[in-house]
């Protein structure tokens, strides 16, 4: 019985919770810029964590094994003074660009039809599904024996890996394209170019950004792979090289200036974008707690 | 001038059975010349179906529609239709204006003429302030009041609207009635108005068409006695020609439930 009576409490606060929410914008404590600043304290509290958790490892453990957090950064703040930092990265961003643009290029239209037409989508699926199960590395090994230790290889093992993942994120997001817009432009003769680039492209613009930000993940990782293999510069080659002197201090370096420039994007470039491509949305801040 | 002609028309669906159902039974009507003709019929009549059977998504099984018109050769090019549905059906992630610009390239309008007819016919519907505003940012009846300028900018020789106020709140669908029967009265605009409503047949039809439920059969084709702008909901004369219509339609209702 008091369980019933929780259960029905529960139930009660829910619908508060989301009328409220629908209806005005909540006011909240402490002005306009406490969440923000609440949310940046929590951000680098989170960071500070790692770090600290990093330097209590490196009190246990030999600098060999876990170097001082302070010296790692000595060694990214030269990696970076000496501009050694740009050129691997330019080299490593280059590749996962192209490969990147590559995949982006066939997996939009390949999951359009694929969403569309019902004998493409059978036709298409097996290939798409083994592609997604192969593993990165394999491919690598497949595109650097077939291309040789070239800029080719590198972007074909990208573009390859990552295909079928953005190729299955957009071919699900037709399936929930409306269909009353697609007659609305048929009712006003809307030519192909443009049933796809002002109706459908629009509709599966959010699930395009998740198969960015997956898809741009990917890459990096397969990168990293293909520029072990032999490659003579990138950020792959970089950490193989601290691997072969033994240096901790260097493959953390590098693992760490990666991460900058990945988080850079992550939230710079794509939130950008996120935000350019929706701004026709209202904004739904005020649902969000 | 342009108007809408059927003659006969009969349609079968199939059945999951392998039967047919008949939908539309020898149905013939022609629209007026300018202004509104209204169907009016109970929800799952087939009138949905005659609107798609006009714009030549369905095929009869016999008789014919056409778009009777001299503003082309009959049966030369596809004639020029517009369009209101029930909801708005616009492009959210499109301008105000880009919403009628898909249209217009749709249709192939030649480019130098968009801004001026966008600057017409969004002035119509009262929304030239909002062009530039993104679909989202407006009301409902707002943005049902785009989709009547869209519908209206490719100047259609018949303008298509399918149950365009149904969605709407009692208050906004009647303001959007009164723009709708002014400016087609204005533009002298042949227009076709499917709806189950008694009232806004009364109020928007210079012709009615009432059709039975199914199978549809005509069952009474009335004309307005009052012309578009002088009918009043609280007049006498607008009252006595609703009722008309209304004991038309439930002698129908009467038969069926």
């Amino acid at each position: 019985m008091a369980k019933q009576e929780k259960a029905l409490a529960a139930q009660s606060e829910v619908g508060v919770a989301v009328s409220t929410g629908v209806g005005a914008i909540p006011r909240r404590r402490g002005g306009v810029w406490a969440e923000p600043i609440q949310d940046v304290v929590l951000r680098v509290a989170g960071v500070l964590a790692l770090v600290l958790v990093w330097w209590i490892l490196s009190l246990i453990f030999p600098p060999t094994l876990v170097p001082k957090p302070m010296e790692t950064f000595g060694e990214v703040a030269a990696i970076i003074t000496t501009g050694d930092f740009f050129y691997e990265m330019g080299a490593t961003l280059r590749r996962v660009l192209v490969g990147f643009g590559i995949a982006m290029v066939v997996a939009i239209p390949l999951g359009i039809v694929m969403g569309t037409l019902r004998n493409l989508e059978s036709f298409f699926e097996p290939p798409v599904i083994l592609g997604l199960t192969m593993p990165g590395l394999i491919w690598a090994v497949l595109m650097i024996m077939f291309f040789g230790l070239t800029e080719t290889s590198a972007y074909a093992a990208v573009a390859i890996t990552i295909c079928p993942m953005l190729a299955i994120s957009i071919w699900q997001g037709t399936k929930s394209i409306d269909k009353d817009l697609v007659d609305m432009s048929k009712a006003f003769h809307a030519g192909p170019w443009s049933k796809v680039m002002d109706v459908i492209i629009p509709q599966l613009i959010s699930h395009i950004l998740a198969a960015i930000r997956y898809g741009l993940g990917l890459a990096w990782k397969v990168v990293v792979v293909v520029e072990m293999f032999g490659f003579s510069n990138g950020v792959g080659y970089q950490v193989v090289r601290g691997f072969n002197i033994f240096s901790m201090k260097a493959v953390l370096a590098w693992a760490i200036t990666f991460l900058v420039v990945m988080i850079v994007i992550e939230f710079g470039f794509i939130g950008w974008l996120e935000r350019t491509v929706t701004a026709w949305r209202p904004k739904i801040e005020a649902w969000r707690r | 001038m342009a108007y809408v002609r059927v003659e006969k028309a009969v349609k079968y669906f199939p059945r999951e059975d392998g039967t047919d159902m008949l939908v539309l039974d020898a149905v013939s009507f022609e629209t007026k010349e300018y202004g509104i003709t209204c169907l009016l019929g109970p929800s799952g009549c087939g009138k949905s179906t005659l609107l798609n059977i006009i714009t030549g998504l369905e095929h009869l099984e016999q008789g014919r529609a056409e778009i009777v018109s001299n503003h082309r050769d009959a049966g030369k090019d596809a004639p020029r239709l517009g369009y209101v549905f029930q909801d708005p059906r616009l492009l959210n992630w499109k301008r105000v204006e880009n919403n009628l610009i898909f249209a217009l390239k749709g249709m192939g309008i030649p480019r130098q003429e968009w801004d001026e007819r966008i600057h017409k016919y969004l002035s119509l519907v009262g929304l030239l302030e909002f062009r530039k505003q993104f679909p989202l940012y407006l009301s409902g009846g707002m943005r049902q009041r785009v989709g009547l300028a869209r519908g209206l900018v490719i100047e259609p020789e018949v303008l298509l609207m399918d149950e365009p106020y149904s969605k709407l709140d009692h208050l906004t669908a009647r303001k959007l009635r009164e723009y709708t029967l002014e400016i087609c009265a204005r533009l002298k605009q042949t227009a076709l108005l499917v709806t189950h409503d008694v009232e806004e047949a009364a109020y928007m039809g210079d012709r009615t068409v009432i059709l039975s439920p199914r199978p549809a059969r005509i069952t009474d084709i009335l004309d307005n006695p009052l012309p578009p702008l002088e009918r009043d909901v609280d007049d006498t004369r607008f009252i006595q020609f609703k009722k008309k219509l209304l004991q038309s339609v439930m002698r129908l209702v009467k038969e069926e439930v």
